[in-house]
């Protein structure tokens, strides 16, 4: 039984590429064939990652940017240690949302990690699309935030370098540590138990 | 919560959404949004009474909004595979993947299905055989 040590959450209008940013991190690869297809309620991902010595597993909950989804996928916020925040540099209307997403996230986890995201870094390095939302704007409202991160899920620019940062923040919080231990002496103990009891069946 | 099938709602959740589709369905009118978010939360209950009506309000809205197609069949197939139905549960991811064939999330809820079917044949395999060891042990007594 592998439980998963953080959560993290992804936020964001449809469209701007969090199902893409999740598969280039956890299967490495982008895949440009495939047709856009929006994400049905909410889809879940793991991968282990290592950070201070140690190895963390993270679940990721990738949730839908559709309107019509969006009473439900709140639920997939509560116990989130990280969320991240998807936006469009060059749709600012993806930006101006933003804003309605981190209100709905604060209303369910308070204390929850928050990480600014730009997807399809690519499209803006080759000028195939104008960027719309202003830098110093961006920079300015990430201050409160844990973190920014631009990047392409197309190339893999940054994208590992977005969830080591926010595993290495939650290995080093003191009380979220203190959780993640915790959980595993659980989880550990619960399995022993099982163990025990299975044990009782055998009688080869 | 290792994965879409081991998600559970919480009651407080389920009461919710339980309260809107009731008061809708008072007042004599039940949206496709109440009904469906009702559902959605019912097929992710622990209990599977709660799992069996999630299914039976999914296929009628299966019947009667073909905009919320895809939704409704990825739904049921998850429903359908918490309560152990996993071949009608294949045969939902098989509608759903006639219209769609690439998606990475049905596929991925296609793996976790025959995985879990791999897994519960064996268990059964294996309690056979243990109750077969028995059987011998308890004649050989």
């Amino acid at each position: 039984m592998s439980r998963c040590d953080f959560k993290i959450v992804l936020l964001g209008s449809e469209h701007v590429g969090k199902t893409s940013l999740v598969l280039r991190f956890v299967n490495c690869r982008f895949n440009a064939g495939t047709p856009y297809q929006n994400t049905i309620g909410a889809a879940f991902c793991a991968k282990t990652m290592h950070s201070n010595g140690k190895d963390f597993n993270i679940g990721i909950w990738d949730t839908a940017g559709s309107e019509r989804y969006q009473a439900m996928t709140k639920m997939y916020y509560r116990g989130a240690h990280a969320a991240i925040i998807c936006y469009e540099p060059s749709c600012l209307a993806s930006w101006t949302r933003l804003r309605h997403w981190l209100q709905e996230l604060r209303t369910v986890e308070e204390d929850c990690r928050v990480y600014l995201c730009a997807t399809k870094k690519d499209l803006l390095d080759s000028g195939a699309v104008v960027r719309e939302v202003p830098e110093d704007i961006v920079a300015t409202y990430s201050q409160d935030l844990s973190g920014h991160f631009v990047t392409s899920s197309k190339t893999g620019e940054n994208v590992e370098e977005l969830f080591q940062k926010i595993v290495d923040d939650c290995a080093a919080d003191v009380s979220v540590m203190k959780n993640v231990e915790e959980m595993r002496v659980k989880l550990a103990k619960e399995e022993a138990a099982l163990k025990a009891k299975n044990k009782d069946y055998c009688f080869c | 919560m290792d994965d879409v099938l081991d998600e559970v709602v919480s009651s407080e959740d389920l009461q919710k959404f339980e309260k809107v589709f009731h008061e809708q369905l008072h007042q004599g009118k039940v949206t496709h949004k109440a009904q469906f978010e009702y559902a959605w939360c019912l097929v992710r209950s622990k209990y599977p009474t709660d799992i069996r009506k999630g299914i039976l309000l999914l296929k009628e809205l299966f019947n009667s909004h073909p905009e919320g197609k895809r939704d409704y069949l990825f739904y049921l197939a998850i429903g359908n595979a918490r309560i152990k139905e996993y071949n009608k549960a294949s045969h939902y991811v098989k509608s759903f993947l006639e219209i769609e064939p690439a998606n990475q999330q049905v596929l991925a809820l296609e793996r976790q299905i025959n995985k879990r079917m791999e897994k519960e044949g064996l268990l059964e395999i294996a309690f056979c055989s243990s109750d077969e060891c028995r059987c011998r042990r308890s004649s050989l007594l």
